[in-house]
């Protein structure tokens, strides 16, 4: 018995020095596996129980049991003091949150297409479709059907290309109004997105290739005021409430009354100066005014020629160029930024 | 057009803000473009040589004595040399500014001088429009008058935009017109009435012979007596602030008639014409006539010229020839002043590649009676300057009324949507000039003034009355739109292409629909490189990736363009991919291309709820080994694969591109998926690994496990693959996870191994499958 229990307490003081020796849990482990697992030297002593009076037995076995929990407490917190030892290392990490991030890829889509997006928003809103159709497109539909014949020296302004003597690259969304006319019966309510060319010099307000916004509404009672209702409130849709819109009377075949319309310049807030400028603001020209297209009253030719009688029926109609309106959202300098599409221009913009 | 409002003031009372009467321009349809103002001038006054001697201790200056009235004289030293006794000019006193300058007293070799005697250059004018040396006036100017008062100096200049329905309005006396109406003031327009005579010329006074329908009216006038010399400085300083360049008092009567009354004139040297009359006519094809800008220019018989009976004087409407021109030696001239049809003008202008004011007004299709008035005022002119006028003769048709044009009350609120009185209506035609009658109480019959060839329909005359009351005077309403049947499919659909791809973290690009290569032509590109319409997206694509130094995800929708038998074919194309740095992997293996058919399907999935399906095949431009073709229910949609390197190299790609092409009109409709519940009993997998022929498409396999184990399988994917040396030529090990799983109850092992058998005895049969597990 007392052998015995000088062999336990050999047995436990060499366990409490390897457990203070151990300074990871895999240590501990086999620490834990040595002593107390199942073939350890604890089990060795146990063993030699057997060789006792039966007796002294019971008394063996308490002491034994003793030890052993003796020896899982000590075990218990060598693994807790090991584990708070590995949360205060963990907690003393500490970074530089303002490091700059990891991003991953994201999409965008082009600001032009979230202007069109944007605009046809607040028109379905307001019950018109949004209708597309080709780019190469008949002189029918680009002139003649809209009130600008042959010889008609509006036709200059739309200075084409055009790929046979009848067929062009639409100069202007203006042939949707025709088709979808054609189709179908008043009310009419669209507005058209599209893709339109011109043979203009390409400098920092022009591209020969660009997006127009046409609207078409017509139906029995449709006047100018709700022109003049509807495009301020896109102005305001795109630009924010304080905007206003600005109706001058101008000259299209298509319509009559005709009227240009302008929005308040969003970069000077139709100031026309700028603090940083002392010429004045570069977007509007000093004008305090962004020109954003034309507009009107449908022709009452045009409505003849899709077979709509004009004392019965009225509309509206205009066509604001895109980027142009970008340039103003954005506050882009150099309308050319739009087709090049650069990785920075792109990011920033979405 | 330039537009000196010292002119304007001449017919109109105005504000004195140049500022407010550019916008009040702009609220009737003319923009102002700029508003030029001049330079302060203060101090300059009229003088006259009275006295002019050589300075006593310096050769090269002289000494004025200069009456500048009230009996003060001016001592002036100057160096110029265009100064004679006797002659009257504009004299900078003490104290005057100039631009950058102030007179001073000074003294020059000993003589104070009191002032100094200026060029129009000093007075802010372009100084080589004018005398070199001191600025000429004529002797009747009064003596000691403030020059900037007396030539309006210090007006400032509107560039003012006109459209091309109102050529009426190119003119100083068109829009003193506009103001007035707009302004509710009156129209100071003196009586123009031509003071010709009718008396026997001492030469010949032409018959005007009108062969070309093209001109419906030609006033002529004999004006004799006239001698070629600068015109008066008055006039010159006009001409010069409108933008016109004063040449002598002939070409400098006619331009300032034009700028005032929008009448082009052309004047004849009277001996040049030959066989005493003018003929409007074609020109004859291959017909040269050198024009007054000394250019020789060979006619088509689309141009129409004013001939005598040998030869072609003159351009109608665009420019003089030089044959006739005056000059020195004039002394009769034959005054033109003629309406033409205004396409025939432009087409001419056009083909010449020629354009003159005189043209930017006769393209426009000026009103035949304003011939009458230019000739009127040219003659009245032309009499201040000591010519003698005979009688002048129009030919061609009359003069006509407009017809009365209809107008109801009723249709100016319906169009407007602002509710008028037939009296204010009235009121604005009125200030037009429009003669407006009450035929019925709620009707108007209106007759357009002569000068109006625009207003033809009720809704132009609407178009007046709300530009004189103000577009801004129109309330704002939001419309309530009826229901229709009109579809968005189309912009929908590609609208949530454009939202899925960025959301798969693509990036819209727009590139241009011109280019260098493609099957439709432009007949009349701006460069070469823009001489076809593309016929794909791939090649702006590759151009934008190119360009870019990092690697770029990126996407386009657009229209492409092909020449077939039917003639064009427009199709809608979306393209999508990346460019990305090559991986190294062994030549079987592309994750690159993985990543991208992963993208395609989930797009497509996205947009039509179906699942995409891909197989090999070919495409010009793309790599012959790493194309796939892309079909959605057998439909074939598009394809995608690594672009041809040797395309990228001769395209200076940096790196491996990886494109998508889609047919976005082949995309059905979006079909709503149904949702399967999933079996509530567990499931279990084992992989099988197998050697097959290099050429077994993985998804054929995947296909084969389903077939074999019909509803047992849940899942069948090929998830690895490898080839070398120990596999064997040809051949390569695909492993697959097969997913076994039951609907009504737990699947028991046994069951499970009768499948796996039953699937490698498939495996073995259909693909000679070597398996290996
Ligand atoms: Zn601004």
């Amino acid at each position: 018995m007392t052998e015995l229990a000088s062999r336990l307490d050999d047995v436990a003081q060499r366990f409490a020095a390897a457990v203070d020796r151990a300074n990871d849990e895999q240590a501990l482990e086999s620490v834990r596996v040595a002593y107390l697992g199942r073939n350890g030297e604890v089990t060795t002593v146990r063993r030699a129980i057997g060789t006792l009076p039966h007796t002294e037995r019971p008394e063996a076995g308490k002491v034994i049991n003793d030890a052993v929990a003796a020896m899982e407490r000590r075990l218990q917190a060598a693994y807790e003091q090991l584990e708070s030892r590995r949360f205060d290392a963990e907690l003393a990490a500490s970074i530089d949150v303002t490091f700059p991030s990891i991003r991953r890829p994201v999409g965008s889509i082009h600001p032009v297409r979230r202007i069109i997006d944007d605009s046809c928003a607040y028109f379905m809103r307001h019950g018109f479709a949004v209708v597309t159709g080709p780019e190469a497109e008949p002189d029918y539909y680009n002139f003649d059907a809209l009130n600008i014949p042959s010889d008609h020296p509006a036709r200059e302004g739309f200075d084409s290309f055009w790929i046979s003597d009848t067929l062009l690259l639409r100069p202007h969304t203006s042939p949707m109004q025709i088709r979808t006319m054609q189709e179908h019966r008043p009310p009419i309510a669209i507005v058209a997105p599209g893709k339109c060319f011109r043979r203009d010099a390409v400098d920092a307000r022009h591209l020969f290739q660009f997006h127009q916004f046409e609207g078409l509404l017509v139906a029995e009672g449709i006047h100018f005021g709700h022109l003049k209702g509807m495009l301020t409130g896109l102005c305001r849709e795109l630009f924010g409430e304080q905007q206003n819109v600005r109706f001058r009377p101008s000259y299209f075949p298509f319509t009559e009354p005709s009227a240009e319309v302008d929005t308040t310049c969003p970069k000077c807030k139709g100031t026309g100066s700028l603090e940083s400028s002392p010429v004045g603001c570069n977007m509007c020209g000093g004008s305090g005014w962004i020109e954003l297209g034309g507009s009107g009253m449908v022709h009452p030719n045009v409505l003849r020629e899709v077979g709509y009688d004009p004392d019965r029926y009225s509309g509206w109609a205009f066509g604001f160029g895109v980027e142009r309106l970008g340039l103003a959202r954005y506050e882009v300098d150099d309308i050319r930024r739009f087709v090049k599409s650069d990785p920075d221009f792109l990011a920033q913009l979405s | 057009m330039r537009v000196p409002v010292s002119w304007l003031r001449e017919f109109v009372t105005l504000p004195p803000d140049a500022q407010t009467i550019a916008d009040r321009l702009a609220t009737l349809g003319f923009p102002v473009a700029e508003i030029e103002r001049r330079p302060t001038i203060t101090g300059v006054i009229t003088g006259r040589i009275a006295d002019l001697q050589k300075h006593p201790n310096a050769d090269r200056l002289q000494v004025a004595q200069v009456d500048v009235g009230d009996d003060a004289w001016l001592t002036i030293a100057t160096a110029a040399t265009n100064v004679a006794a006797g002659q009257t000019i504009a004299v900078a006193t003490i104290g005057a500014q100039l631009p950058g300058l102030t007179i001073a007293p000074r003294t020059m070799r000993g003589v104070a001088s009191q002032g100094m005697m200026i060029s129009a250059e000093e007075l802010a004018l372009p100084g080589d429009w004018f005398e070199d040396g001191i600025m000429q006036l004529e002797s009747s100017c009064a003596l000691g008058a403030d020059v900037v008062d007396l030539f309006g100096l210090d007006t400032a200049v509107l560039d003012v935009e006109i459209t091309t329905n109102r050529p009426d309005a190119m003119s100083i006396i068109g829009l003193a017109r506009e103001l007035a109406a707009s302004y509710g003031s009156g129209l100071r327009l003196p009586e123009i009435v031509n003071p010709g005579r009718a008396a026997e010329p001492p030469g010949e006074e032409p018959d005007v012979l009108i062969e070309s329908h093209d001109c419906y009216r030609f006033v002529s006038q004999r004006i004799d007596g006239v001698g070629v010399a600068p015109a008066p400085a008055w006039m010159r300083v006009r001409l010069a602030l409108s933008g016109q360049r004063p040449i002598n008092n002939l070409v400098d009567v006619s331009n300032y008639v034009m700028l005032e009354t929008g009448q082009p004139l052309h004047f004849y040297d009277a001996r040049a014409i030959r066989g005493g009359r003018l003929i409007v006519r074609s020109a004859h094809d291959g017909e040269q006539i050198v024009t007054l800008d000394g250019v020789t220019r060979t006619l088509s018989s689309a141009a129409l010229v004013v001939a005598d009976d040998e030869r072609a004087l003159c351009l109608a409407g665009l420019m003089g020839g030089a044959v006739s021109e005056v000059g020195p030696a004039t002394t009769a001239i034959v005054l033109e002043a003629a309406n033409f049809n205004g396409a025939r003008v432009r087409r001419m202008s056009n083909a010449l590649a020629l354009r003159t004011e005189a043209s930017a007004r006769h393209e426009k299709s000026l009103a035949p009676a304003l011939t009458d008035l230019g000739a009127a005022r040219a003659a009245a002119l032309l009499r201040d300057l000591g010519a003698t006028l005979y009688e002048p003769h129009a030919f061609g048709g009359p003069v006509t009324r407009a017809a009365a044009i209809a107008l109801k009350v009723a249709d100016v609120q319906r169009l407007l949507g602002m509710s008028l009185h037939a009296q204010q209506i009235e009121r604005h035609l009125a200030a037009l000039g429009c003669e407006v009658e009450r035929v019925e109480p709620e009707v108007l019959a209106v007759t357009p003034p002569a000068w109006r060839r625009d207003l033809t329909i009720a809704a132009d005359l609407i178009e007046e009355v709300a530009r004189i009351e103000g577009y801004e005077r129109i309330p704002l309403v939001v419309p309530s739109v009826a229901p229709h049947e009109i579809s968005s499919a189309a912009f929908a659909l590609e609208s949530r292409i454009a939202r899925a791809l960025e959301g798969l973290g693509y990036r819209e690009i727009i590139t241009q629909s011109l280019r260098g290569a493609g099957s439709v032509e432009v007949r009349n590109p701006l460069s070469d490189e823009q001489r076809f319409l593309r016929d794909s997206l791939v090649p702006g694509i590759i151009e934008y990736l190119a360009e870019n130094a990092s690697p770029a995800r990126i996407f386009e929708t657009g229209e492409v363009f092909r020449d077939e038998q039917s003639g064009l074919v427009e199709q809608s194309l979306l393209t999508f991919g990346f460019s990305a740095d090559p991986l190294d992997e062994p030549p079987w293996r592309d994750s690159h291309f993985l990543a991208l058919k992963g993208d395609c399907e989930q797009l497509l999935r996205k947009i039509t709820g179906r699942d995409a399906e891909m197989k090999r095949t070919t495409q010009s431009g793309f790599h012959p080994g790493k194309t796939a073709l892309v079909t959605l229910d057998e439909r074939e949609v598009g394809h995608l694969g690594r672009i041809d390197p040797r395309l990228a190299k001769a395209s200076d790609l940096q790196r491996p591109a990886y494109l998508c092409v889609v047919k976005i009109a082949s995309l059905r409709a979006y079909e709503t998926p149904r949702y399967r519940v999933p079996s509530k009993y567990p499931s279990t997998y084992c992989d099988v690994a197998l050697v097959v022929d290099i050429d077994v498409a993985a998804r054929d396999v995947e296909r084969a496990i389903v077939a074999a184990l019909g509803s047992l399988c849940t899942g069948a994917t090929v998830f690895d693959e490898y080839r070398g040396p120990q596999i064997g030529q040809g051949r390569k090990s695909l492993a697959a996870r097969v997913t076994l799983q039951r609907f009504d109850a737990t699947i028991t092992d046994e069951e499970a191994d009768a499948a796996v058998s039953l699937l490698l005895d498939a495996l073995r049969n259909e693909f000679g499958a070597e398996i290996r597990t």
